[in-house]
């Protein structure tokens, strides 16, 4: 064998043949000249724990997934319906309940005015999913609030769209999940005490699942959005029947009921317009189809239109049908530990315990689910995409093993599940921080739309831009309407965090442009052969065969090498200084005696003095700081030596015109950076490890 | 009636030449072979001319000749099948991969042949596959590019 060559013999003399060794291909293969792409070998753990937390997080989260693995399918529009629209048809679950929790303060007889209310939120929906359209057909590459606040206003409106859209999917997700595990003890009272629990159970689940890289997979969206579709539709459906036959079922009081106050409220226009931001809150995740428009089937922009239209008219049927059933069957709101409304109304169409009953209830709970992995999707992106703007940290635009932005997962998980803690799984206390970020995005998206049509100005620019300019007002006017009524119950929070959001974004993008500004070099600049001196000083604890392939490494470096040994004993120092000038004769050494025992400090203060002696008219030397450091085989075995030379290391990170040079030395390979070493008896070893220091 | 079942090998040699027919002499290649859930062994050859020795460090420092296995490798993945690897010196190519899938027991050489026209106009073969054709002792299949359109 001659260098990974192996002669073989052919089956005539001179068809004598080599195989010649590829030791690359384990782990990289050529891809082009000069360039590598590494195999999954290349990225294996090493030492064994690191390969047990590897077996353990592949079995959580799966193997990981190579670039190209990435799955980038087209949805037609039944399966884009329901991923993208399981956010937004899923308020319709909670929005009746809070136009009714307002009312109620104006007495029961108020209640009969959801119908009115819900229809005027319905008219919004309506202005607003027609804006959206234009999003959509305007931003084929998709429209997100902060892109289209960026593009066509300024950064700032970005970021302060961007601010309140990780608001609302942070918000999605508490109160979501918060509300299905509503609709779980509706049917299961049982299940109240433990409502915090199963809420962060279903959390953790649902980040589990997207960290092993859940995609927007149709199917799983598609059963549970259409069946609970499906069956609201029935319901409302049986509902009016009853009402129009005039079989409207008795129905007794729900456990929880809220009785009104005494003496009532008057029914005046604040009221109503509390009720009114309150139902607002069924607006809330139809932003959605405007920000995936690429995952449509091809004419994107216009099925991704349609499929919006869809979802505003089935979120409209359901939000008026729900509220108008429940008003003629008179439901009353209820505390958090109460019945839902849209639980009551089934139970009062479906029977309380049928099984169509306990059906509807499970999919209204599975959409909410649902609802919350929108966010899950559209959290990580959104930071993804300001981490490569630089208004985020970087390692949000990283992909993890599953090709999940794992870093936006993860911390939407937390903040999310600490909300629900913190506010005890209560959806109506959640809710006043929701809806305000929500119709800042709207207004800011919509304002930026019109900004749009008067910059490009083609054909039917003045019918867009007046759809636009109408769901600007109005939606600003909502936004105005929902930030006054709840400001006291908790929007307030949210008009203090938007901007801190922005500040804290335009900090980061300050820090990574200083940094950009202080590491760039002019494309005109051409690297100088180097011509400053340099030193090399080796810290030695004892004479071992770790300090001498220090010493070997430091000569490799520089001319100019010098040992220093720091002690604490003069006796010792005078032995160390004869056996040193004795077994190393090349490299003087520097005893620095430390009666306070101190080992860091007398060698920083040393290199101190060192540069203040350089002569001031030549440039400052570089200086190696070359460090023994004896490895340990085990984790056991590092309990055994102190980390004297981990400190140092830390210590002089960052020291001006000083490179730290680690010199590891393994028990195991003594022989192999051995150099000139001449092999010593094995007592002549330092029982101490041979750390700097130890 | 005509046999219509997948041929059927154990081990298949497949010479690659690094040519245009490579990626698709290995895809159909790994197609068959999962049928018959046989081995595959893709061999590159690195002709030493006589001016230098055997045994010079030619093949391991060439770039080329590890990207035409590299690629080979990742073609058979794509494929959901595994390709391993060999990279030859010798001073015939046809002699090479002769006696590397005897020595293999391989019962299959896989070989890709471009269409090409010698000054004249005349197709050709060019002398590697000659030899393996007249000297392999296992089954030999030769998958000719398609005509070029402007030939045809």
């Amino acid at each position: 064998m001659i260098g990974g060559r192996r002669p073989i013999s052919g089956r005539k003399p001179g068809d004598k043949r080599i195989r010649v060794e590829r030791p690359h291909s384990a782990y990289f293969r050529y891809s082009g000249p000069g360039q590598l792409v590494a195999k999954p070998a290349a990225s294996k753990p090493r030492t064994p724990l690191q390969q047990g937390i590897q077996r353990v997080k592949q079995a959580v989260f799966g193997r990981p997934l190579a670039n190209e693995e990435e799955i980038g399918e087209r949805l037609p529009k039944k399966l884009a319906l329901p991923i993208f629209s399981s956010d937004a048809i899923s308020s319709s679950a909670y929005a009746t309940d809070e136009i009714l929790r307002v009312l109620v303060l104006a007495g029961a007889s108020a209640l009969y005015i959801s119908i009115e209310v819900a229809i005027a939120i319905t008219i919004l929906l309506t202005v607003v999913s027609f804006s959206y359209r234009q999003v959509c057909r305007a931003y084929p590459s998709g429209g997100g609030a902060y892109i289209v606040a960026r593009e066509n206003i300024s950064q700032i409106a970005g970021l302060v769209a961007a601010a309140a859209l990780f608001i609302d999917y942070i918000m999605t997700v508490a109160v979501s999940t918060a509300s299905a595990v509503s609709q779980a003890y509706s049917v299961w009272p049982v299940l109240y005490d433990i409502r915090i629990e199963i809420a962060l159970a279903s959390i953790a689940l649902i980040t589990v699942a997207n960290l092993r890289g859940l995609r927007e997979s149709g199917n799983i969206f598609a059963v549970p959005t259409y069946l609970f579709v499906g069956m609201a539709l029935l319901m409302i459906g049986l509902g009016v029947v009853h009402i129009v036959t005039g079989t409207v079922p008795t129905l007794p009081d729900p456990a929880y009921v809220i009785k009104p106050p005494n003496p009532v409220e008057a029914l005046t226009v604040l009221l109503l317009l509390k009720a009114f931001a309150g139902g607002a809150v069924a607006l809330t995740g139809v932003e959605a189809i405007a920000n995936g428009v690429p995952a449509f089937k091809p004419p994107e922009s216009k099925n991704a239109a349609n499929t919006m239209t869809m979802m505003a008219v089935l979120l409209g049927v359901l939000f008026i049908g729900v509220t108008f059933v429940g008003n003629r069957f008179g439901i009353q709101p209820t505390t958090e530990a109460g019945p839902t409304a849209i639980a009551q109304v089934s139970s009062a169409v479906f029977g309380a315990g049928s099984p169509l009953f306990v059906l509807f209830q499970i999919s209204t709970a599975l959409i909410l689910f649902l609802a919350v992995n929108t966010s899950f999707n559209a959290f990580p992106r959104l930071a993804a995409i300001l981490a490569e703007d630089g208004f985020m940290p970087r390692q949000f635009s990283i992909r993890g093993d599953r090709l999940a932005f794992s870093w936006g997962i993860v911390v939407l998980a937390v903040i999310a599940a600490i909300l629900l803690v913190y506010f005890q799984g209560d959806v109506h206390l959640l809710i006043p921080l929701y809806s305000v970020g929500v119709f800042v995005c709207f207004t800011l998206s919509q304002v930026g739309m019109v900004r749009h049509w008067l910059t490009v100005r083609e054909s039917g620019w003045r019918w867009r831009l007046s759809i636009n300019g109408l769901g600007a007002v109005l939606t600003f006017v909502v936004l105005v309407v929902v930030a006054s009524a709840k400001f006291t119950s908790g929007a307030y929070l949210v008009l203090v965090l938007i901007p801190l959001l922005v500040v804290l974004m335009l900090f980061i993008k300050r820090q990574y442009a200083a940094s950009a500004t202080q590491l760039a070099i002019q494309p005109d600049f051409v690297v100088p052969t180097p011509s400053r001196d340099e030193r090399a000083i080796v810290p030695v604890p004892s004479l071992n065969r770790a300090v001498v392939r220090a010493v070997n490494v430091a000569r490799s470096l520089a001319d100019d090498v010098l040992a220093v040994y720091i002690s604490s004993d003069p006796e010792d120092s005078a032995a160390m200084r004869e056996q040193w000038s004795k077994q190393v004769p090349g490299v003087p050494i520097v005893i620095v005696e430390s009666p306070y025992r101190a080992l860091a400090g007398p060698l920083q203060a040393y290199l101190d003095v060192l540069d203040q002696a350089w002569p001031p008219d030549k440039p400052e030397p570089i200086t190696f700081v070359v460090i023994p450091e004896y490895v340990a085989r085990h984790w056991w075995e590092r309990l055994l030596y102190n980390q004297s030379a981990r400190r140092l290391r830390s210590m002089l990170l960052g020291r001006p015109h000083t490179v730290v040079v680690d010199v590891p030395y393994r028990r195991d390979e003594p022989a192999k950076f051995g150099m000139d070493v001449p092999e010593p008896e094995p007592k002549d070893v330092a029982d101490d490890g041979s750390s700097a220091g130890s | 009636m005509a046999d219509t079942s997948a041929p059927q090998f154990r081990r298949a040699v497949v010479a690659l030449s690094g040519g245009r027919t490579d990626r698709s002499i290995v895809s159909l290649a790994a197609e068959v072979a999962r049928t018959g859930r046989a081995d595959l062994v893709g061999v590159h050859v690195v002709e030493i001319d006589w001016t230098l020795p055997l045994d010079a460090d030619i093949a391991g420092r060439d770039e080329g000749a590890q990207r035409v296995l590299d690629i080979a490798e990742a073609t058979a993945e794509a494929a959901h099948y595994r390709l391993e690897t060999v990279l030859l010196q010798a001073r015939d190519v046809g002699a090479a991969i002769v006696d590397e899938a005897s020595e293999r027991g391989a019962d299959l050489i896989i070989l890709g042949l471009p269409y090409r026209r010698r000054f004249g106009g005349e197709f050709t073969v060019g002398r590697t596959i000659p030899y393996i054709l007249k000297n392999a002792p296992c089954g030999v299949w030769v998958i000719r590019e398609a005509m070029p359109e402007e030939q045809a």
